[in-house]
């Protein structure tokens, strides 16, 4: 518990402004020129009669930081696994950069893992691989996938594990380390992979409160560095002050979104001042 | 007495032989009898899973008759060393395929997310990530069975493979002392389980402590 640690103070990252209201609709010129690394069109999900998904549009921004939250049940994460097509969406259509899948159709395998290549996905459980040492967990997917030699892979592993403050755990298994550790290694193995964007579902929520301060300050030196990210999360000072866009959504469909400081401080919804209000009387 | 103990000891490497041939080919074939009873193809699911049924809901001594009488008389001459093999390696292929059913039901979906979040295809996340975990999941399990195998290789006695239980009921009827010869032979088959159930447990402790979480 070093390094990655001791940023929490810093302030909003650099960019998040133009980003923020990029999305937003109000950009200049340049920025208008500027595609949506992420864009949903008409997303929509079903179990059986239950619509988890109701046909939800969203575009989010190369280097935006996007913090979905929301009540249990209103299908954030579905939506996450919708984008990566952990769970396939059943109508409409996902664009990652220049891969665009129609939800309509059966997603080929090719199809699936050029989308897959370009987005890495945190879990609330970890998952990390149980059998394998850190080192190890993280390199895998960089020679299977991207062809990377064994030696290339662990340099670039190890430089991962350094960025999160975990070098020392290269050689342990994962069941040695705690759960705030073995989440950061989680974030190190997505980032091996070079992703264009990174999913977070509910990251923290597994974590004691103090645990899950280090994992979210390895997020935030993540944001200052530029990445795209979209965070399903309960933690509220997070979407506030890390993301610059903050999206509330219920029953499965968005119900506010935008810069984060209006959506948190002055929210527009009865939704989601409901919603807020419920959170912090907790 | 060391003339008795000789007579059974013939019987030990055809009880062995017979052991391990029927195990490793249970091991072996119980692979592709997993991955059709988990297929994503109906038909094949179908069928092997009414195979393994069948297989498991007939006595190993009643398919040792159908393949050395039934089959042995009829459609081809088989030794009976060969019938027992080929019976006790079916039952154990359904068996294991069973054992491995249940220990890659015990991998949490977690893992297999994963795996597909980082894109490592079908190969890799089988032979990778779920092979691996499966594998000491099943190992206690595939233990035990093979002491039990071990045990059952005594029906081949009855089809004429001169095994240990056979040599005891050979020297039993030559000796009228059955119950030394009978108490030597199950000492030999406890002498034979005890490293089976030793090894396991140290690859056990040794695979626990690696992972412990």
């Amino acid at each position: 518990m070093d390094g990655a640690v001791l940023h929490l103070g810093s302030g909003k990252p650099r960019m998040s402004r133009d980003n923020a209201s990029a999305a937003n609709g109000v950009a200049s010129a340049d920025e208008r020129a500027r595609k949506p690394l992420i864009k949903l069109d008409k997303l929509s999900k079903h179990y059986g009669n239950h619509t988890v998904l109701d046909g939800v549009d969203l575009e989010v921004m190369p280097g935006e930081v996007l913090a979905i939250i929301g009540p249990s049940g209103s299908g954030k994460s579905t939506l996450l696994r919708c984008i990566n097509y952990l769970e396939p969406p059943d109508g409409g259509h996902v664009t990652i950069g220049d891969i665009s899948l129609n939800a309509a159709a059966p997603a080929g395998r090719s199809e699936l893992s050029t989308l897959r290549r370009s987005v890495g996905m945190v879990f609330q459980s970890f998952n990390l691989f149980p059998h394998m040492t850190v080192l190890r967990n993280v390199s895998l997917a960089q020679e299977r996938v991207l062809g990377r030699s064994r030696r290339s892979a662990d340099e670039r592993s190890m430089q991962l594990l350094s960025r999160v403050g975990l070098a020392d755990k290269a050689q342990q298994f994962p069941g040695r380390c705690s759960g705030g550790q073995q989440q950061r290694i989680a974030i190190a193995r997505a980032l091996a992979l070079d992703p264009d964007v990174m999913l977070f579902d509910e990251p923290t929520s597994a974590l004691d409160p103090e645990l899950g301060l280090e994992v979210l300050a390895v997020m935030r030196e993540l944001a200052e560095t530029g990445m795209t990210m979209i965070v399903v999360t309960h933690e509220m000072s997070f979407a506030e002050n890390v993301s610059d866009t903050v999206m509330i959504m219920a029953d499965g469909k968005i119900i506010e979104k935008g810069p984060s400081a209006d959506v948190m401080r002055n929210p527009q919804e009865e939704r989601t001042k409901r919603f807020l209000r419920a959170v912090h009387d907790r | 007495m060391s003339a008795d103990l000789l007579a059974i000891l013939r019987g030990l490497p055809w009880t062995v032989a017979l052991t391990l041939g029927a195990f490793f080919a249970g091991a072996l074939l119980g692979v592709p009898l997993v991955a059709a009873r988990q297929s994503r193809i109906l038909p094949l699911r179908f069928l092997a899973m009414v195979f393994i049924q069948i297989v498991r809901g007939i006595p190993p001594i009643l398919w040792l008759f159908i393949i050395f009488f039934g089959l042995g008389m009829s459609v081809f001459p088989i030794s009976p060393f060969n019938a027992a093999l080929a019976g006790l390696g079916l039952i154990a292929a359904a068996n294991m395929a069973e054992i491995y059913r249940g220990a890659l039901a015990s991998i949490h979906f977690g893992q297999w997310e994963a795996s597909s979040a980082l894109n490592l295809g079908r190969w890799s996340t089988l032979t990778d990530v779920v092979a691996p975990q499966a594998f000491r999941v099943a190992l206690p399990s595939a233990a035990s069975y093979l002491i039990g195998l071990m045990k059952e290789t005594a029906v081949a006695s009855t089809i004429g493979v001169s095994e240990l239980a056979f040599q005891g009921n050979q020297l039993s009827q030559l000796t009228f002392r059955g119950l030394e010869v009978f108490a030597l032979v199950g000492m030999f088959y406890i002498l034979l389980s005890l490293p089976v159930a030793w090894l396991s447990r140290v690859a056990d402790g040794y695979l626990q402590a690696k992972v412990a979480r």
